[in-house]
């Protein structure tokens, strides 16, 4: 399957409909475009994550179909990648406005699936940037808003009860109170409680609008869009990278891993379509726009971020076989950083002792020194009052000890004293975590 | 646990448009953990108007995982097994992508028919062939579709027969049909001249 195949409208393709409305009894009747559809569940497209080469699955089917251990690869052109990237909030309040009842079912559904596994996607609303208090990097969900709203959005990013307030005049449903629902689990209570919340405001939302699909640099009309790691859009012309650093967002600072990103064809196509004339203006801009900078721009990202990746962040394959050699930096299979969604973490991993959820809070070296401010990947209810511990990686020597057939109970005894934490591997971004138990051996 | 939504919109997709692609597939019984996908030969090669049935084996992670195929219908070809249907096709181990469905796999069985691997074969034997005796290994699949991959077409029992009563021995009959692929008329000749 390819870009062309997926951005069909759906007029040349019925059948999609027919396929939604034949085994979903409950469906609504939206007519969902088929460039809107995922490519791995072949539902509407929930809480998209947008990978680095522009192609959009929904959250869970990314984090299903990602590597624990190895690189991971698009489903669609099999690009490679290592960092799982935050989910793109333009886009899910885009779908969410555009199939608002498409959406709740999904959302529905799948907080049902999330449930029974214990696990939980990011709530992508007002209440999940009260967890953010520190100004100099607002939270995903404020940087949506106020991308049209303020100018600069980072010095004067709006206090969370500011958004609140912008959020339900968006909705034009301020009167819309949750239904609170009652769940033994206090978490589940809470994550329930907020899709219903974010659901009722978003229902009587207008028809998508211009100001939907804004450009956080020129706070125009995205034109070729791209998305980056943290989930922020930009007009690929608008994307600037300063000479001698990493490709990172202008308005979370994040740094961007996964290379240039290229042009989201999905969303650009359906901007194109949906605003012809708009379209048409911006394309008029961008090409008058000096060469110079829209080209040097792009192709100085291109150096610029391949030099700049980082040692870390890139050809985890290559520290693979050092890794099998018993040199190089520490690979913690199944185990990703909660904050730059780097999976596996290579070199120094910190576990949070203190955060309950079954899918655990992990950093990598740097973010850990830099200092996480936002959520877990998994809406853990991360603190910045929580300590952390280092863990140590699975040595190539442990797994060999593991797999002789004869252990004498010396040797486990011995270690079972050295093992300071509790056996823990339900490792963050680890689902499918395959690694035998860490037996911490010093 | 399997994705049945998912299978259930493969089915649909899959079914709707099988008069032109030449590809169907149906569930063995209720459960989705098992189905049969059928193919038809491409146009031009020696599986031409051969119907080949692939047995499909769903894994739980599916689509994380790629289905297990193999085919039911016996068929001539150095990526098939030709003992037990056995595929050797990348899409379907290490290079599996969840994007892929499996009406695209077959397709891609459909298009390992008309465009055979010998350098990574299923079967050295046929692989063998197919380098060495090219025109001997298109008389063999067009033999073995001929015989196991026609419905309609009359069977090759009867074309023995129909030879044999004819005055030639048995064994040489059959052998004879194998190396012209099936055609009785030209199986004849042959036996007439030589």
């Amino acid at each position: 399957m390819d870009d062309k195949t997926q951005i069909k409208p759906v007029n040349d393709s019925p059948s999609l409909h027919e396929v939604q409305t034949l085994d979903d009894s409950s469906d609504e009747g939206e007519e969902i475009n088929e460039s809107f559809v995922c490519c791995i569940c072949l539902e509407l497209l929930h809480k998209p994550i947008v990978l680095a080469c522009g192609h959009i699955s929904c959250f869970w089917c990314v984090h299903h179909a990602m590597d624990f251990g190895r690189e991971s690869h698009c489903p669609i052109c099999r690009r490679e990648y290592n960092h799982f990237p935050s989910i793109c909030e333009l886009l899910h309040f885009l779908l969410l406005k555009m199939y608002p009842e498409t959406y709740r079912r999904r959302e529905k559904q799948l907080l049902e699936v999330e449930k029974t596994w214990g696990v939980f996607s990011p709530q992508l609303d007002l209440s999940s940037s009260c967890v953010n208090s520190d100004p100099k990097a607002p939270s995903p969900p404020t940087n949506f808003i106020s991308c049209h709203e303020t100018n600069s959005s980072v010095k004067t990013s709006p206090t969370p009860i500011e958004n609140s307030k912008k959020i339900v005049e968006l909705s034009h449903g301020g009167s819309a109170n949750s239904p609170v629902k009652s769940a033994e689990n206090s978490v589940i209570t809470k994550n329930a409680d907020i899709e219903e919340n974010t659901c009722l405001n978003y229902k009587a939302c207008k028809p998508v609008s211009i100001n939907d699909a804004l450009c956080i640099t020129c706070k125009q009309m995205l034109f070729q869009p791209v998305i980056l790691n943290c989930g922020h859009a930009y007009c690929e012309s608008c994307l600037e990278v300063p000479e001698n650093e990493a490709l990172s967002c202008q308005l979370c600072q994040f740094p961007h891993p996964n290379g240039f990103p290229k042009v989201c064809l999905v969303l650009d196509n359906f901007l194109e379509r949906e605003f012809p004339q708009e379209y048409a203006r911006r394309r008029d801009d961008v090409q008058h726009k000096p060469v110079c900078s829209q080209q040097g721009t792009a192709s100085s990202a291109c150096t610029a971020s391949s030099k700049k990746d980082g040692p870390l962040s890139s050809k985890i394959s290559q520290y693979y076989s050092e890794w099998m050699s018993g040199a190089g930096p520490d690979i913690h299979f199944g185990a990703g950083c909660d904050y730059c969604g780097m999976c596996p973490i290579v070199g120094e991993r910190y576990q949070c002792k203190d955060c309950v959820e079954s899918i655990g809070f992990d950093l990598c070296g740097s973010c850990y020194n830099t200092g996480s401010k936002r959520p877990g990947r998994f809406n853990q209810q991360h603190t910045e009052g929580h300590s952390f511990r280092q863990k140590k990686a699975l040595r190539l020597s442990d797994v060999t000890v593991r797999l002789l057939p004869v252990i004498s109970d010396d040797d486990l005894d011995s270690s079972d004293i050295l093992d300071e934490a509790p056996e823990d591997d339900s490792a963050a971004l680890g689902l499918l975590d395959e690694s035998p138990d860490d037996p911490e051996i010093f | 646990m399997v994705d049945c939504a998912r299978i259930q919109k493969e089915l649909v997709d899959c079914n709707k448009d099988k008069g032109i692609s030449g590809i169907s597939v149906t569930l063995d019984g209720d459960e989705f953990t098992h189905l049969t996908g059928t193919i038809t030969g491409p146009v031009g090669t020696p599986y031409e108007g051969g119907i080949f049935q692939i047995d499909i084996q769903m894994p739980g992670e599916y689509p994380f995982e790629p289905p297990k195929m193999r085919f039911l219908t016996k068929v001539w070809h150095p990526n098939i097994s030709s003992q037990n249907g056995a595929i050797c096709l990348d899409i379907l181990k290490d290079q599996w992508s969840p994007a892929l469905t499996l009406k695209t796999a077959l397709l891609s069985l459909q298009a390992l028919l008309s465009a055979p691997e010998p350098g990574d074969p299923q079967d050295a034997v046929v692989a063998q062939q197919y380098l060495r005796d090219y025109p001997t290994f298109a008389g063999t699949a067009r033999y073995w579709t001929e015989t196991f991959a026609k419905r309609s077409s009359m069977g090759i029992e009867e074309k023995v027969q129909k030879l044999v009563e004819m005055g030639f021995p048995d064994v040489l009959v059959r052998k004879t049909l194998e190396i012209v692929g099936g055609d009785e008329n030209m199986a004849l000749e042959k036996l007439c001249t030589g």
